[in-house]
């Protein structure tokens, strides 16, 4: 794998060449924070900015969270590690971005790690998305040879569970949730502008943290994000009180692979597995 | 008079502690260590930095009933809930903490009204202070020496609780706290030497370096004001923000609320719950309009709040640098690199 200071050196490099030239007008990636362990994801416009721009294996964040927040046409560059740029597919996929609008700066890399806890994270998100599924420009060579496992394996311990004992799990995880919706926030798909939390009238689920309204809320999330979940893990790093909620997500998308065959943001071609209808189309849902 | 207590017998003061009232500890839960009311002894826990939540949920419940009713046709019941005052204790606030609870206090009690419910589970609660370990260094995010305080500062506290080797000290610092301490059979007198220690550790925190600038509450209010209408700096600061309620949420001296009628089947309470200035439709209004729809709006919404309007209001910052905001931040946002960066402009 390139070294982290080659790839901040590649990113730097590139960053200043793209915004000199006026190919993009942003370029969003990461720069330092109060210390290294904390970079904070930074948006450079100015050859200058492009100075403060860093990449360590603490740059966990998945910036195509910041994607949406401009309008179709402006012109973006944006560094992605592996399930980051499935991100970015899934979001063309989706109408929300243009691929002709974006300079995807591609990040292969293993080793990130956890900031509260340093523990690597490779294993339990992006599994087998060690290099990013499209780029245009590379800041370090792809990796090759490294055996990730498949993404699912985590599920074992939840899968061997009687559905009681799961409910009892999941019950007891979102009863510490402060509904905070840091993890919605963090969720490069959660673009919905007003989210269904937010809105009065109708009230989709309690304003005041009951649990009835708290499972509302990460239940219907789960599910609208059926077969768009990219598996970056975002949710459950920004989630303060670490509620788990990548393995919900990765249950839903197994299924969700499993009947329709794809996984989400894979490819260009696709069509969101949601937004799409096959003849061929598992119909299992329908049955027992 | 100092009192102490072997720290393999620290289960017997627990015990004693939960038989006059509820009790709130620190205890290891999966996120790491929070407050929570104890229900057996062996889960209090002395082996924390500091706890993830802050601990003004014992004063002001994340959500809290005000009235309860039924729905009957033509007679609608409701009855007002009982305010809570049981003799509590809170035990393990850190020194900052602790000052947090005075600040929060000019608000609920000082602003003109009284809110009963803080009053009366705020004048209910004895609450023991606890020393950082002062052979250690601060959180790198930690910020309270800007505040004046030192990791083992007693004021504040009703007892103020410090861990030697083998001991606990205990030092009443209010008569509340006196009397709770004499009332407790279990604590054995200290001595001379306890009392050198007491003293010593409280020196020795205020070695203890956290990160700290000067910040004169009258000056960076003003400052603040002045840039207001500074955009650039605004949005440039907030850019990584995704607009979520982490750092209100953590914080131990953010006390906005919403309060909200919920019913099923004809029951209902109002109720008041934390809220957070963070989120798109805190000023909401019916109308449609938000006056902060924008995320740098937001932000600067929130740092004013703290360091401006809350000084130009009670006369001092509403932040005690205890760090949580910045170490739960999704995105590393660090508001004293902020408010210092906003100082020099």
């Amino acid at each position: 794998m390139t070294a982290f200071k080659k790839i901040e050196e590649n990113l730097r490099k590139e960053a200043k060449s793209l915004l000199e030239s006026g190919r993009v007008a942003l370029v969003l990636a990461y720069a330092g924070g109060y210390d290294e362990k904390h970079p904070v994801p930074y948006i450079a416009k100015t050859v200058a900015d492009a100075d403060h721009l860093v990449f360590n294996e603490y740059c966990t964040h998945n910036m195509a969270r910041y994607l949406t927040r401009y309008p179709l046409g402006t012109k973006i560059a944006v560094a992605v590690k592996g399930a980051d740029s499935r991100a970015v597919v899934q979001l063309i996929q989706e109408g929300k971005v243009r691929r002709d609008d974006l300079v995807i700066l591609g990040i292969p890399v293993t080793g990130m790690k956890n900031q509260k806890t340093g523990e690597i994270i490779d294993t339990k998100t992006i599994a087998d998305t060690i290099n990013p599924v499209i780029h245009d420009i590379l800041l370090g060579d792809e990796i090759h040879g490294v055996k990730t496992g498949s993404p699912y394996d985590v599920l074992a311990e939840l899968e061997s569970m009687d559905k009681d004992a799961r409910w009892a799990f999941w019950k007891k995880e979102f009863e510490r949730c402060i509904r905070c919706f840091a993890c919605r926030k963090a969720c490069p798909m959660c673009y919905c502008d007003p989210c269904f939390m937010d809105i009065s009238r109708p009230r989709w689920a309690d304003k005041s943290p009951t649990v009835d309204g708290t499972l509302m809320y990460h239940l219907t999330r789960f599910y609208h994000l059926a077969g768009r979940c990219i598996d970056c893990g975002e949710c459950t790093r920004a989630c303060p009180v670490d509620i788990p909620l990548y393995l919900f997500h990765k249950e839903v998308a197994k299924e969700c692979e499993a009947m329709f065959g794809q996984a989400a943001g894979m490819n260009i071609e696709d069509k969101p597995a949601m937004a799409d209808f096959k003849g061929e189309d598992s119909d299992q849902m329908l049955g027992s | 008079m100092l009192k102490k207590i072997a720290i393999d017998q620290f289960s017997e003061l627990v015990k004693a502690l939960m038989d006059r009232g509820p009790l709130y500890a620190p205890v290891k839960g999966k996120e790491g260590v929070d407050f929570q009311m104890i229900q057996d002894p062996a889960d209090v826990t002395l082996d924390f930095y500091n706890t993830v939540l802050s601990p003004k949920f014992v004063f002001f419940p994340q959500s809290e009933d005000y009235i309860r009713y039924r729905i009957i046709q033509g007679s609608p019941e409701a009855q007002p809930v009982p305010l809570e005052s049981r003799p509590a204790v809170i035990l393990g606030v850190r020194p900052c903490d602790v000052r947090s609870f005075e600040i929060m206090d000019r608000h609920f009690l000082g602003a003109g009204v009284i809110d009963p419910y803080w009053k009366a589970k705020r004048d209910s609660t004895t609450v023991i202070g606890f020393a950082f370990d002062v052979t250690q260094p601060a959180d790198p995010a930690d910020f309270y020496n800007t505040f004046g305080y030192g990791a083992a500062d007693p004021e504040g506290s009703d007892i103020f609780m410090i861990r030697t080797g083998k001991d606990l000290l205990f030092k009443g610092m209010t008569d509340r706290g006196k009397k709770l301490l004499d009332s407790l059979g279990c604590l054995q007198k200290g001595d001379d030497r306890d009392e050198k220690t007491f003293e010593e550790t409280v020196e020795k925190g205020k070695t203890v370096r956290t990160r700290s600038a000067e910040i004169d509450d009258r000056v960076i209010a003003k400052k603040l004001v002045s840039i207001f209408d500074n955009g650039e700096f605004w949005q440039k600061v907030s850019m990584a923000c995704i607009a979520c309620g982490v750092c209100t949420y953590v914080c131990p001296t953010c006390y906005c609320f919403d309060i909200s009628d919920e019913t099923l089947f004809r029951e209902g309470s109002r109720k008041r719950f934390w809220d957070a200035c963070m989120f798109t439709d805190f000023t909401l209004e019916a109308s449609g309009h938000n006056p902060r729809p924008r995320i740098f709006q937001r932000y600067r919404q929130k740092v004013c709040h703290k360091y401006t309007y809350h000084v130009d209001k009670y006369g001092c910052i509403s932040c005690v640098g205890c760090g949580r905001c910045i170490r739960s931040c999704p995105v590393n946002i660090d508001i004293f690199g902020i408010v210092v960066e906003a100082g020099k402009l």
